[in-house]
């Protein structure tokens, strides 16, 4: 039998080993671990905003890197739909610019192709991130992608299943005087005839939280862009 | 001791038929459906496994005369989780997707039954080369099941292995279609139990 100072002593001592050794491993980890978790936010945005991964050229962290800086052009706008001058989507702080939100817009050359933007809220266990896109004209959806969920699979982990992603595509999110409206994912499915039809998408049966929870981050996510967008919009109908 | 007398042999290889963590023991079945939709989760996870069981029995073999009784468990835990959180940090670093699908079972690692029971059980009484190959016996009986259960899952769920299509388009036209079940955990279950007894029926185990 061990005496309590022996059985101390080595606990103590063992922990300082392991101790040493995990955050070893930790600190010289770090950097690659930041470089994938930031490409892999890249890549989100990449598929929202409709490049696709092949597999002649598979999306490495160096490929992505090269995409999003020949095409990608990332900047912070304000709660008034200003253009922050000089500030990167990465000098947000989200501790302090809760006013600030960024926005990633695609170009090729000179020609605007579609804008992303950040979309979180609570699903029905927990928070879902994920990207929205939308076409040059700041009304209508381009697409919608989710990197990081806890829903129910085969149930509202439907959010990133292409059938219900695919639905997005085309629909418009302000109504025809230019009203922000969002995008409402319907329970049984869109009415066609409906003239409300045009901000409605299929819902996910057996989801109705999760559903319920994308709509309205959804559209207090557009909200905070509302102003910016509808500078656009209003510069494309002069 | 020669390295490799009648009893080293005997810890390598009984885990892997007679004496199987999974479908002898029943031991670490969560992680078992959990990440075994695809194949190279399942994979990934197997060698994880097998890098803790092995690295934690053979240290825990060195430590046990030192180990004070009174907290031997929470010593063993130490051990194990700090190489759980070195493989999780090593699989974030170079496989990120990998890490990604893998989520929290990486971590779990820590709490599977079979690594702790292999360090009480055995690592607490024998040398270190003996845990060592019982480490990696017992890690390759957990993987071969969960390989196993992998396998059949993606291909009657998803129709793939590895990520490639095996049942042809033409099936699929006549009619066939993906069980939905087996992507599901419930699909775990019964593949998981179709397993235990087949090999229960092979290894000629009666229960008493």
């Amino acid at each position: 039998m061990h005496s309590n100072k022996y059985t101390l002593i080595f606990t103590a001592v063992l922990t300082i080993i392991l101790g040493f050794f995990v955050s070893t491993a930790d600190s010289s980890l770090k950097d690659m671990r930041e470089k994938n978790i930031e490409a892999d936010i890249r890549k989100n945005i990449l598929s929202s905003l409709g490049f696709k991964e092949t597999l002649e050229s598979p999306w490495t962290n160096e490929r992505v890197e090269e995409i999003f800086s020949e095409s990608i052009i990332g900047f912070v706008v304000d709660s008034a739909g200003s253009v922050i001058d000089g500030k990167n989507p990465k000098d947000i702080n989200p501790d302090k610019d809760f006013k600030e939100f960024p926005i990633y817009k695609r170009v090729s050359g000179e020609e605007v192709e579609g804008y992303s933007i950040p979309i979180s809220g609570k699903g029905l266990w927990g928070t879902m991130y994920g990207y929205f896109s939308i076409e040059p004209d700041g009304a209508t959806a381009k697409g919608i992608t989710f990197y990081s969920h806890i829903e129910t699979p085969g149930l509202g982990a439907e959010v990133d299943k292409p059938w219900f992603q695919n639905n997005f595509p085309g629909k418009k999110f302000v109504d025809p005087n230019g009203k922000l409206i969002g995008i409402q994912a319907m329970k049984g499915g869109v009415d066609e005839t409906s003239p409300e039809a045009y901000h409605q998408v299929d819902g996910i049966s057996g989801a109705t939280m999760t559903t319920n929870g994308l709509n309205s981050f959804l559209y207090e996510g557009l909200k905070n862009y509302d102003p910016y967008l509808s500078k656009i919009r209003s510069s494309l109908s002069l | 001791m020669a390295l490799l007398d009648k009893k080293s042999k005997k810890a390598f290889s009984d885990p892997l038929m007679s004496n199987n963590p999974i479908s002898l023991q029943v031991l670490g079945i969560c992680s078992a459906l959990a990440v075994t939709v695809k194949m190279d989760t399942a994979v990934v996870m197997s060698l994880a496994v097998i890098f803790v069981l092995a690295v934690s029995n053979t240290v825990i073999a060195l430590l046990r005369k030192m180990i004070p009784g009174k907290v031997r468990i929470i010593v063993q835990l130490s051990v194990i989780a700090s190489m759980v959180v070195f493989i999780d940090l090593v699989l974030k670093a170079y496989f990120y997707d990998m890490s990604k699908q893998l989520s929290v079972f990486v971590g779990l690692i820590i709490t599977n039954c079979i690594i702790m029971g292999r360090a009480e059980a055995f690592a607490m009484q024998n040398g270190p080369w003996r845990s060592l190959l019982d480490g990696i016996g017992n890690g390759i009986g957990y993987g071969g099941i969960l390989i196993g259960v992998a396998f059949f899952r993606e291909l009657l769920g998803s129709g793939t292995f590895y990520g490639i299509q095996i049942i042809p388009d033409s099936f699929y036209a006549a009619g066939y279609e993906n069980m939905g079940l087996m992507v599901l955990s419930p699909g775990a279950f019964i593949i998981l139990g179709l397993i235990v007894w087949a090999q229960r029926l092979i290894a000629n185990i009666e229960e008493e």
